[in-house]
């Protein structure tokens, strides 16, 4: 029987805000806003040889998530796993001054701004996964993340 | 040249340990040690980008993983980082046996406790390197 399932890859930045915001909406999506069976992929396995993760973005569709320009994200799962089906720039929904602060990165540094922030990314995720056809999420089943997670 | 150690993180979304990874990292860099220390973005550094090799190429690193596929500490290496000390956060884990950390979104008390611990190890290994 095929599931529905859709991946959802962080950047996660450790940089600056973008990274952080980009994390917490794509988690939010996999905690709250659940649609479609949503899996989050550990984008440094990519390289350190995550054949799973590379093989579910070949097989299901993945919607990048950046934090800033650079799409990482984006082009690293372009690289290894072929076209992706969305993708969203934080730094386009919160501003690049906002998404490239190197001061506020840390969770416990976060204010009630920041989580409407994260709230607007959300949204942003959601309405790229309902972009979706329902036809390209079905696929083989996915166990998750191979670092453990949903 | 910037001779700043590199610490870097796996910031793994899948368990809270990633998570503690990150926010060790994050507390060290910009708490502990911010004129010995900087992190740089492991997204960007598995992207293979010249720019992103270049700042880590033949520099001092420190590594922070929260699972045993030791991803931060895999592309750093492949990367040309010298890793100085791979930290893994289930070490400091294995102390704090039947106590819960949180969730991958979110530290609770005792998850903030042990981040405290691992940015004091990193902490300590900055000072000897550098």
């Amino acid at each position: 029987m095929s599931e529905l399932k859709v991946g959802l890859l962080s950047c996660s930045g450790e940089e600056c805000l973008g990274g952080t915001i980009s994390r917490l909406a794509t988690r939010k999506v996999l905690e709250e806003l659940k649609m479609v069976g949503t899996v989050t992929l550990c984008l440094p396995l990519y390289l350190a040889g995550g054949e799973e993760e590379r093989n579910f973005a070949k097989v299901f569709p993945t919607i990048s998530v950046d934090g800033c320009d650079k799409l990482c994200a984006k082009r690293s799962t372009e690289k290894y796993s072929g076209k992706i089906s969305g993708s969203i720039d934080v730094s386009k929904i919160i501003g690049n001054e906002n998404a490239l602060n190197t001061k506020t990165v840390r969770n416990e540094d976060l204010e009630p701004e920041h989580f409407q922030m994260v709230d607007e990314v959300a949204s942003a995720i959601v309405k790229a996964i309902s972009c979706i056809s329902p036809d390209s999420c079905s696929g083989k089943t996915f166990r998750g993340c191979s670092c453990g997670g949903e | 040249m910037n001779t700043k150690v590199k610490v870097i993180p796996c910031s793994g979304i899948g368990k809270v340990f990633g998570l503690m990874a990150r926010e060790a990292v994050l507390k060290t860099v910009h708490e502990l040690c911010p004129d010995k220390s900087e992190t740089v973005c492991l997204a960007y550094i598995v992207t293979g980008d010249k720019e992103a090799k270049e700042k880590i190429e033949g520099c001092d690193c420190i590594t922070v993983d929260g699972c045993p596929k030791m991803c931060a500490s895999k592309n750093v290496l492949i990367t040309g980082g010298i890793v100085k000390e791979a930290i893994k956060v289930l070490d400091t884990v294995k102390e704090h046996k039947g106590k819960q950390f949180g969730t991958p979104t979110q530290l609770d008390a005792d998850g903030k406790e042990v981040i405290n611990e691992i940015a004091v190890k990193i902490a300590k290994k900055i000072n000897e390197i550098s």
